[in-house]
């Protein structure tokens, strides 16, 4: 479908539901230049702060490639050490504002850029997404467990909420600055853009970032400014919303500046004028639905899914991707693939190890803990459904746990509720044609906008799929285990076992995926597209089989989530935020692989058995700080955990004689060269040899072709 | 008439007119070679073939059949193949994989069964590269890695191959054993269009040569009447006067 075509039909489809939306919808109050006013003035400071939130993310993206996730925690922790000095503390706000948003952002900002930031150049986007999440998970958790959350906090207003009268809408001074500072900030950003050095090295970063460090400028100054700059913004839009705020809840927070990402997509991550334009449009919505629309029951959470259906319909309208080249420099990865038989004795000594442990360790009594564990491996289930499509097609999804809920809801409407086998398949089955849909997305997106359509789409299924009748409705649903071979697998010991095996089984199946013509077509398409069409790959064709493969594994996860909660209820157990853990321990695992899943439950599992049995407070914030510090573990070692386990697990197996050769010529080809002392200290070796070629681009053997050439 | 025909192709990126009105006749059995100076739209010119980049005007014929509009995995499964100037190999495969994959995709459109094992095996003998097939290609040298683009593109059993630049990255032996593929090659009917900087591989592989400069073709001929072309000589080297 050509471009023009498309966008009419999103523009179509746009208007339709914007109309049909209202319609159905509509409170009934008049239209008339009063409620209009209001309206404008209600939303004017609401897009300030998005605005400002927008631009940090801009102004960082731009100059530093990297796409902030934790900009809306960054904003609420500064928000928060605001709150400590001002109210706890007592200090005068007119003294910290300043403090906090010139002095201790910049300084936060230029830490993260220096310990963080700066080692994420150049790494897989999958990893680079994982680390600004996992900083979202780790400043929340830090916010937790230093200010209690089960206390309410309050920021008090500028001006003690005081203010003016506009028409019949008061605007308090706090707002009112808001704007004003919001529209100073558009011009500050312009002057700082085009008149300052370094605002116009930023821009010719963006432009082209080789070439800008050519020609002189200094692009670790310059991504520590970006960054500096980031983080005082999100600051300032932090500490301005927090008022605005019921409670200060870190996560809500948080995520209200998520917000901000549907505005800077409008400015497709680089116009600030566009950004703010993208603000404007959210806040009007935004209030447009609050003053004129009331809705009810199965869609009641339709207003705060506003931001993130924006957030897609604006992806869709962005102009299509051209095919990618691969980039130069690319991430060396490190992929053994194991063998069909390496992979079932592996997944047999998993299912010996689980069967003693519930046997001898775990009571069938206690089930609270055979649950966990049965927990645990659905997770591992769902972060399976990655491993061909994140893992090999390098396709980035953030929405597993959205397709897992799919199918548990497929599951409990579609037979499970009396446990029918047939309803496990169906789960997948309704979920495959969800997930194959997004392939058309994926034909335009690439990388990062794909990640960010996955996430609007978790938070749209969120917000709007669990409430309607035909899914769970507001009520609940129960489901029953299985049954299967005549046996009900109710006993919380006999689903563990199935659930095991049934992981098992799916992984020997992803292995011997991966050893197949569409495992290596997968990795092929992932490494260059543009080398895969002119072989003769269609694109289209593979994408729609990998999303439907994934959403399939994904839904029928679902079916056992849903088996192992015995009721579903509302979106718990699915929502958005708890979905990210799970794509996060995956890539700290390895997502190429089927272990690096099995980590992803594991760690899931640990996660949860040690915050509700260790009673320390510390361990409060850990939901969040956990992932979100074990992801910087990546930085390191971008092919994941499990490689090293694995590897050095394997040279100990007495039939594993390749184990060690695949080490030591994996180690020579992800080490970088050393030079120092080579040849003076240390003997030149074989391995020394190999890489000094490798960098060097110098055949080392003379390929016998030539041989043949010359006798002949 | 040639196997695959451009036809008055012209590609303008925003205010530049990369290749303009360019027509290129690519005879089988024989190898054509397409050099120019450096920006000159060769590689543009490549992405047209292929599909990759749309023209802004004129057409593509394969055989009497018009591509002009066909994408171009199409284009492919009608037996257009190529190799890239800036390596793009599937990295993370073998070289054996890597082969593999473009042999699996062609069992989808072929008529004749085959073993794609065994013909993996056959292909990276022939390039040379059959020592290191069960490495992974980003570990390999530049130039054993273009030769595996090469059995990648020999896979897709083509019609007419492009290729881009091949030799660089070679060593002079390995470059006269491309020289030496080349001419086995089209024995057996292939149309080559090559890309090339190594002069004597050019004069000495190709029957006929077009001369890009700027977008627009400013000679075609034999190598012999290509070496004594005044504009050829002029593009290459600049006139005196630009010169000084």
């Amino acid at each position: 479908m050509s471009q023009r075509w498309s966008n009419l039909l999103v523009w179509a489809g746009t208007i339709a539901f914007v109309v049909l939306v209202s319609k159905t919808a509509w409170a009934g109050n008049p239209v008339n230049g009063t409620s209009l006013t209001n309206l404008v003035v209600l939303a004017l400071p609401l897009a300030g702060i998005i605005a400002m939130a927008a631009s940090g993310l801009v102004v960082v993206y731009t100059t530093t490639g990297i796409f902030n996730f934790a900009q809306g925690a960054i904003g609420m922790f500064l928000a928060y050490v605001d709150w400590e000095l001002t109210v706890h503390h007592g200090w005068p706000q007119l003294f910290v504002l300043p403090l906090v948003v010139l002095v201790i952002a910049p300084l936060l900002g230029i830490g993260l850029d220096r310990a963080i930031m700066r080692h994420l150049q150049g790494k897989a986007l999958v990893v680079q997404l994982s680390v600004t999440v996992g900083l979202m998970f780790a400043f929340i958790g830090l916010a937790n467990m230093l200010w209690n959350q089960n206390t309410a906090h309050s920021m008090p207003a500028l001006f003690q909420g005081e203010g003016f009268h506009i028409g019949q809408v008061l605007l308090t001074w706090h707002r009112f600055i808001t704007i004003v500072v919001a529209v100073a900030l558009a011009i500050g950003l312009r002057i700082l853009l085009f008149q300052t050095r370094i605002g116009i090295a930023m821009r010719a970063v963006v432009d082209n970032r080789d070439l800008a460090a050519l020609g002189g400028a200094r692009s670790s100054v310059l991504s520590s400014f970006a960054w500096a700059l980031g983080c005082s913004l999100a600051a300032l839009a932090g500490i301005l919303l927090a008022p605005e705020t019921a409670d200060m809840s870190t996560t809500t927070l948080t995520f209200l500046i998520i917000t901000a990402f549907a505005a800077a997509v409008v400015g497709r991550l680089r116009s600030l004028p566009l950004t703010y334009l993208g603000a404007l449009i959210l806040a009007l919505a935004t209030q447009w639905s609050g003053s004129f629309l009331r809705f009810s029951e199965r869609w009641t959470n339709v207003p705060d899914a506003l931001p993130t259906i924006m957030l897609f319909i604006v992806l869709l309208l962005l102009p299509r991707a051209e095919i990618q080249f691969a980039r130069i420099g690319q991430v060396r990865r490190v992929e053994r693939v194991s063998s069909v038989r390496d992979a079932a004795i592996g997944m047999l000594a998993l299912l010996v190890f689980i069967v003693v442990m519930s046997m001898f360790v775990l009571s069938n009594t206690d089930t609270t803990n055979l649950s966990r564990f049965a927990l645990g491996m659905c997770t591992a289930l769902v972060a399976l459904s990655l491993v061909p499509l994140t893992g090999w097609a390098g396709q980035v999804s953030l929405a597993p746990l959205a397709f897992a809920g799919i199918g548990a809801v497929a599951y409990a409407r579609l037979g499970g509720a009396h446990g029918s086998i047939w309803a496990v398949f169906l789960a997948a089955l309704v979920t495959v044609p969800v997930g194959a849909l997004f392939a058309f997305p994926a034909m335009r997106l690439q990388g990062l906008y794909l990640a960010l359509a996955t996430l609007a789409f978790a938070a749209m299924v969120e917000e709007v799929f669990y409430s309607q009748p035909f899914a769970i409705g507001a009520g609940e649903r129960s489901v029953q285990p299985v049954h299967l071979l005549g046996i009900d697998f109710t006993s919380k010991r006999a689903f563990l076992i199935l659930v095991t095996v049934v992981f098992g089984l799916c992984g020997i199946g992803i292995v011997a995926l991966r050893r197949s013509a569409f495992g290596r077509r997968l990795v092929a398409l992932r490494d260059s597209e543009a080398a895969s069409v002119t072989v003769g790959v269609n694109v289209l064709e593979t994408k729609l089989a990998v999303f439907a493969l994934s959403a399939g594994i994904a839904g029928f996860a679902g079916a056992f989530f849903a088996m192992n909660a015995g009721t579903l209820n509302g979106p718990t157990g699915f929502e958005m935020i708890a979905g990210l853990p799970i794509v996060l321990a995956l890539v700290i695992g390895g997502v190429g692989f089927v272990a690096g899943a099995l980590f992803a439950g594991i760690f899931g599992l640990s996660l949860v058995i040690i915050q509700s049995d260790w009673h320390i407070s510390l361990w409060i914030g850990l939901t969040y700080l956990a992932p979100g510090l074990a992801v910087l573990g990546i930085i390191q070692n971008p092919s994941g955990a499990v490689v090293p386990i694995g590897e050095g697990f394997a040279r100990l197996l007495p039939w594993r004689h390749d184990a060690r050769r695949d080490y030591e010529e994996m180690t020579a080809a992800t080490a970088e060269p050393e030079v120092g002392g080579l040849g003076l200290e240390r003997p030149f070796e074989e391995a020394d040899v190999l890489l000094v070629d490798r960098e060097l681009g110098i055949s080392n053997e003379v390929p016998r072709a030539v041989a043949a050439a010359r006798s002949g | 008439m040639g196997l695959l025909e451009i036809e008055e192709v012209s590609v303008q990126f925003g205010g530049l007119l990369a290749v303009d009105d360019a027509s290129i006749s690519v005879p089988a059995g024989c190898v054509t070679g397409l050099i120019g100076p450096n920006g000159a739209g060769k590689t543009t010119l490549f992405n047209v073939i292929t599909g990759l980049q749309a023209p802004s005007g004129g057409r593509v014929v394969l055989d009497d059949v018009e591509v002009t509009r066909r994408r171009p995995y199409r284009r492919a499964r009608l037996g257009i193949a190529r190799t890239f100037q800036r390596l793009e190999a599937f990295g993370s495969l073998t070289a054996r994989e890597n082969v593999l994959v473009a042999l699996e995709m062609r069992r989808r459109w072929a008529t004749a069964r085959y073993d794609c094992g065994k013909i993996a095996d056959e292909l990276l003998e022939r390039v040379g590269i059959a020592h290191v097939a069960e490495t992974r290609v980003e570990a390999l040298p530049t130039g054993s890695a273009r030769l595996v683009e090469l059995a990648r593109a020999l896979a897709t059993d083509p019609k007419v191959l492009l290729l881009d630049e091949p030799s660089s990255g070679l060593d002079e032996q390995e470059t006269d054993a491309l020289g030496v593929l080349l001419h086995e090659l089209t024995a057996g009917g292939l149309a080559v269009l090559l890309v090339e900087h190594d002069m004597p591989l050019v004069m000495e592989a190709c029957s006929y040569i077009s001369v890009l400069d700027f977008g627009r073709v400013i000679a075609r001929g034999t190598p012999r009447e290509i070496q004594a072309d005044p504009s050829v000589q002029r593009a290459y080297l600049g006139t005196a006067k630009a010169a000084s």
